[in-house]
């Protein structure tokens, strides 16, 4: 199906993506790629940059016309580090407009088969973290996480926190792509954490002491007959660790 | 110095609850209006503790004082341990400060006996009614019943948490008698039945579950694995656990071992799972004759080895329900296959991209009337020798290769 060199540009957004992807499914052009407008092109690609609407309405569009599933995997793919996502989701997006929700059995293309295995994988990652973020207390009560995803899951991790810890303000910050989720008892919001000055050296007069009661709790509930590491590490991947207080000191030691 | 007597507390009374297995957090729906907390209805496992289990709840016991004296229990009468007792202030305060900073999912709350079933229950009610009304706390709540506790307290109980269950711990009435003189089989079942007529969507909406010991006392496989069924028909119960029993006190009741029987324990779990998604019955899996789990194959597996005669089944073609008696293919792939076969016919390729375990199913399946190699090759000791030995070492990769990619 690549016809062509041409390597198509979007400015980063989900929505200057999509509505990409759009025209070009409008104007039945097959890109070789698409890629963010930084992209190095190599000698035998053509950067293209398309004009089109910055439009919401698309969203809207896709939904009503392809429903909430199809939505949501797409845009699971686009807050996944994967290398390919622009036309992983070109192809999904196609594939989706031929099949409707029949794309989901569809595993036997290629193409279909790995956007659904992408989607998945951040599916997965989300509901890791739901589970593995840690809060501490800060002096004024604020509560305050860091953590590095492998995907840019913050958005949803915001949503669940926004339902779960309601009654408190939050700070949620990826340091790989440096955004803060702050919420403030009514909404979140983000910010880039370059331009907001956080300091989070200064801990509530309890916050050790809690700590080091889950720790202690972390160490007294394993039954050491049973030891396994490799079947912890299996649910709980190493590449987390830093950041989940009760085994951040067993990853140190290691390192 | 109070900072480290609830160090010390917590250390004694998670200490003592550490050998129940259950850890799940899933099935309930609750939302709190007025405070913080909500329940999530796959659950989420927020740790893992170094043996590989998922730490989800804050597990620990109002106390490990007790009046009973089981054989095999850390927490019996004639133990000479510490022993503690948490305040039910105590217990909501590590609870909240736990949960807020995102360490667990909510509370399981057991305890030991202390002066008597009623006394013990009334503890647990008023620390848990404490962070349901006065914190407001909407996370999951899982309370042991205790055996004996009138039903008035039953009720009030299970009005306030999500799941209520109690432990049979053995699986016969003789050995109930044998090892754990003070507690009688009928008192857990008549809690499991109370809850079970009582269950809605305000009284245990995460319904009961149960916890037997396996290894401590002579019950084989089968009689176990019955006892499982019937509790499942009779109370309804979401989950059976099974704990591998680990010799923490010497008695000439107990058997001596040294390592927790964990691969029997695993096979319990597999044919446990058979039983409750994959519609297969005790006697297709065990019985009189055959009363022990192979451990060297999975239930699965085992049962088509010794129905060799149904096999291999037609992707393209066999029913729901055979698809689901396929060693290596799940729920999940099952449906996929279903639907996806509407659409296009499936090959070895497609189903590995699917998700079915390959390694397992193409010893029992055809695709469009292939078998994975030479058909002649399906037989019950070619199988039973790869599937217990890995087939990586005993087939010639290539020829295997050959055969499934050169579609």
């Amino acid at each position: 199906m690549n016809k062509n060199n041409s390597v198509y540009l979007y400015d980063y957004s989900f929505l200057s993506l999509i509505n990409l992807i759009k025209k070009l499914v409008q104007i039945n052009v097959v890109p070789y790629d698409i890629k963010n407008k930084d992209y190095q092109a190599n000698l035998f690609e053509d950067k293209i940059y398309l004009k089109t609407d910055e439009d919401e309405k698309v969203i809207k569009d896709i939904i009503s016309k392809l429903g909430t599933n199809i939505f949501n995997t797409i845009y699971k793919i686009y807050l996944s580090n994967d290398k390919y996502k622009e036309i992983t989701i070109y192809y999904f997006f196609v594939y989706s407009l031929k099949y409707k929700n029949k794309v989901f059995y569809m595993r036997n293309l290629k193409s279909i088969n790995k956007a659904l295995k992408i989607s998945k994988y951040v599916g997965n990652e989300i509901h890791k973290f739901k589970g593995f973020l840690r809060f501490k207390e800060l002096e004024n009560k604020v509560l305050y996480a860091k953590m590095a995803p492998e995907n840019n899951i913050i958005l949803f991790l915001a949503k669940h926190f926004k339902n779960r810890l309601k009654n408190e303000y939050w700070i949620i910050h990826d340091v790989k792509r440096k955004i803060l989720s702050i919420y403030d008892k009514k909404n979140y919001y983000f910010v880039n954490a370059d331009d907001f000055k956080l300091s989070t050296n200064n801990l509530s007069k309890e916050e050790e002491d809690i700590q080091n009661l889950w720790k202690m709790f972390y160490k007294t509930i394993s039954i050491k007959e049973r030891k396994n590491d490799r079947c912890r590490m299996n649910f709980m991947p190493k590449k987390y660790w830093k950041y989940i207080i009760e085994v951040s000191d067993e990853d140190e030691k290691d390192n | 110095m109070i900072k480290l007597e609830l160090q010390e507390k917590l250390k004694i009374l998670a200490d003592g609850a550490k050998y129940d297995a259950s850890c799940s957090s899933s099935g309930s729906k609750r939302v709190s209006n007025k405070g913080f907390g909500n329940t999530s209805i796959s659950g989420i496992c927020h740790s893992f503790s170094s043996d590989g289990r998922c730490i989800s709840l804050l597990k620990i016991l109002m106390t490990n004082c007790c009046i009973f004296d089981c054989k095999y229990c850390i927490n019996r009468k004639s133990n000479d341990i510490k022993r503690a007792i948490f305040t039910p202030e105590e217990i909501c305060k590590i609870t909240i400060n736990f949960y807020r900073r995102n360490y667990i999912e909510g509370l399981f709350l057991s305890s030991g006996i202390i002066k008597s079933p009623d006394y013990t229950m009334n503890l647990m009610i008023e620390t848990i009614s404490l962070l349901r009304h006065k914190y407001h706390f909407g996370g999951y709540i899982h309370a042991k019943a205790i055996p004996g506790s009138s039903e008035y307290l039953l009720k009030k109980l299970g009005l306030l948490v999500d799941r209520l269950s109690a432990n049979i711990e053995l699986p016969s009435d003789a050995s109930l008698k044998l090892l754990a003189p003070n507690k009688e089989g009928t008192k857990v079942s008549k809690i499991m039945n109370f809850v079970n007529t009582n269950k809605s969507k305000k009284f245990v909406p995460a319904g009961q579950s149960t916890q037997m010991i396996i290894g401590a006392t002579k019950e084989n496989d089968f009689h176990i694995l019955k006892k499982s069924e019937s509790m499942y028909n009779q109370y309804k119960l979401k989950r059976v656990f099974y704990s591998a029993y680990v010799p923490v006190n010497n008695d000439k009741l107990l058997p001596s071992i040294k390592i927790p029987p964990l691969v029997r324990e695993n096979r319990l779990y597999q044919a446990d799972w058979l039983l409750r998604f994959y519609n297969f019955k005790v006697k297709d899996i065990l019985d009189e004759n055959n009363p022990n789990f192979n451990l060297l194959i999975d239930p699965k597996a085992d049962w088509a080895l010794r129905h060799m005669d149904e096999f291999p089944k037609e992707i393209n073609t066999c029913s729901y329900n055979d698809l689901l008696k396929i060693p290596g293919v799940g729920i999940t792939s099952a449906k996929r296959i279903i639907k996806a076969r509407k659409l296009f016919k499936l090959n070895f390729n497609d189903l590995k991209r699917m998700g079915i375990v390959l390694k397992r199913a193409k010893y029992f399946i055809t695709c469009n009337g292939k078998y994975f190699i030479d058909s002649s090759f399906f037989k019950y000791s070619f199988i039973e020798k790869n599937l217990v030995l890995g087939d990586r070492k005993m087939t010639n990769k290539k020829i295997e290769q050959l055969a499934l990619f050169n579609e």
